[in-house]
């Protein structure tokens, strides 16, 4: 796979010498640089999306980081998974990633300076609550790992979740970025989780994105180093061919890693909001996604039709059940209804939450 | 010659409608033979732009799942005869829609019927009427007794009980819990 690097770097004056922009400098010897007090010289003019991809942006972040999983929506079962924003937009190009839509007024890809105080955000909170178990993530509005060899992060936070016992911190990515992963000791603290889907959709549909083949490969390799691992089948697209397509997925996974060593897998269907489905129809290339047999969902968001749906689920995780029969699997963004059809239970938000905790200490 | 004729088509009929500018560049930015099908449509339709805008989604929908052009689609018997048949300019536009619905919706479209079909067989009067949720979306079923008198909402209301106990009606709360 390919490491992404930006055609521009932007720093926010003050910020040079911090840690990360360091390291950024360090590592992106001969791209060009700019130190400014005024960073809407970085925002991207024409094709915003797709130019905010290619610049870089370290500036310090305001105000709180650590926030609730906005999957959190009422009326539908919840993780309790709270994320924690290190990093702003991907330098991927899925043609279903909701950042199209959520970033398209802010789009330049964003390395906060002072992920120290992220840290002491978390720490404050985790020492308020030592009775709780959190799961904390930072793959919400970026991937976890795809700007790791540029910034080092994980050298800070999987340290800093080694030393704390009430929480775990997930990695979500697409990439194969995991080398800087592979000396330090996680403790049983640090899940890392790939998403996956079928392969023609991470061919045609993941632009950018280390190939599912590079992706289990790096599952493994963090796996011999003590990680424990996630799966993401998310979202979930109903195209031509999808059942064996999420069979063969899984059939992958099996391959590649120890089932003793995942924490949890999820499902989740594909959700567009009406402004998303605009933007991908703006797309240059239509993509497959849009042909999937999507309707309204009483929350406003696209979904393929309930029946479709629960299949799909039923269907995968049928094969779930069979390759990996201990690991904990769940349903984001599902209302009970859609769990009691398609499991035979509606747990509460605290119950899936218990069993996710439980997946790390499996 | 053929590309300017349906590009200049185009961008008059989009002037005379007034259709926003973003409709038209994705109008244009398709392949000739596939703007001019549906050029060829919202000229003898008269198509609004959000009526447009549904049939070109829907068509395009389908041939990015089928692999196939937009013309390719049009092509479809199916589509084929409603356009052939002798209909008012709504009632075409409505039978249009309702064709390429289930030619996008093929899986939906037919858990849609199977209900039709088993709501069907219990030979309700027409003043009972069985309201589905939209796009089959949960499993709730509403029923409409419509009486004009007291005595006939009592006839309609004893068909109804005779009506809930035919098997159809387990049938049909199945079929919309499970799959298709």
């Amino acid at each position: 796979m390919r490491r992404w690097a930006p055609e521009h770097v932007w720093i926010e004056q003050g910020e040079e010498d911090s840690p990360i922009a360091r390291r950024v400098r360090e590592s992106l010897a001969g791209v060009p640089m700019t130190v400014t007090g005024d960073l809407r010289q970085a925002e991207p003019g024409k094709d915003r999306f797709a130019t905010g991809k290619r610049r870089l942006v370290l500036q310090r972040h305001h105000g709180s980081f650590l926030q609730h999983c906005p999957a959190g929506t009422p009326g539908l079962v919840c993780c309790n998974y709270l994320v924690v924003d290190l990093v702003s937009n991907c330098p991927y190009d899925c043609s279903y990633c909701f950042l199209q839509d959520y970033l398209a007024n802010n789009p330049a890809m964003k390395a906060f300076t002072n992920p120290g105080d992220a840290l002491a955000e978390i720490d404050a909170v985790l020492r308020a609550h030592p009775e709780r178990d959190f799961r904390i993530g930072t793959g919400e509005l970026a991937d976890s790992l795809a700007l790791d060899p540029l910034t080092g992060l994980t050298g800070e936070l999987v340290p800093f979740f080694a030393r704390h016992r009430n929480a775990t911190l997930e990695l979500k990515t697409k990439s194969d970025c995991v080398d800087n992963l592979l000396h330090l000791d996680p403790k049983g603290r640090v899940v890392v989780s790939w998403s996956v889907n079928a392969t023609a959709i991470c061919a045609e549909d993941e632009a950018g994105t280390a190939s599912l083949s590079e992706r289990l490969a790096a599952a493994r390799q963090v796996q011999a180093a003590g990680y424990r691992l996630g799966f993401h089948f998310d979202p979930l697209i109903e195209h031509p061919g999808w059942e064996e397509g999420y069979r063969d997925t899984v059939a992958m996974i099996a391959a590649a890693v120890d089932a003793r060593r995942i924490a949890w897998i999820s499902l989740g269907s594909l959700r567009l909001t009406p402004t998303l489905r605009t933007a991908m129809r703006a797309r240059p290339t239509p993509t497959q996604v849009l042909s999937a047999e999507l309707v309204p969902s009483p929350d406003g968001k696209a979904r393929v039709w309930r029946g479709l749906r629960m299949k799909m689920y039923r269907t995968i995780q049928g094969y779930l059940r069979e390759a990996f029969p201990n690991a904990p699997t769940y349903l984001c963004m599902e209302p009970a209804a859609v769990w009691q059809n398609v499991r035979g239970e509606a747990p509460s938000d605290r119950e899936v939450a218990a069993r996710l905790a439980a997946g790390v200490a499996r | 010659m053929a590309e300017r004729t349906s590009a200049d088509g185009i961008r008059a009929l989009a002037a005379a409608r007034r259709f926003s500018e973003a409709t038209v560049e994705r109008w244009l930015r398709l392949a000739e033979t596939d703007r001019a099908v549906l050029l060829r449509l919202a000229e003898r339709l008269r198509l609004g732009e959000n009526q447009l805008r549904d049939l070109l989604d829907w068509s395009e929908e389908i041939a990015v799942r089928e692999r196939c052009s937009i013309a390719d689609v049009w092509r479809r018997e199916s589509l084929a005869s409603v356009l052939a048949r002798p209909l008012g300019r709504n009632q075409m536009i409505a039978a249009v829609k309702l064709t390429l619905r289930a030619l996008r919706f093929p899986q939906l479209a037919a858990a849609e019927a199977r209900l039709a079909e088993l709501i069907r067989q219990l030979k309700l009067p027409r003043a009972i009427q069985v309201h589905l949720p939209e796009h089959l979306e949960g499993n709730d079923v509403r029923i409409e007794l419509t009486g004009r008198s007291a005595a006939a909402l009592r006839d309609h209301a004893a068909a109804l009980q005779r009506a809930l106990s035919a098997p159809q009606v387990d049938e049909i709360f199945r079929a919309l819990e499970e799959s298709p």
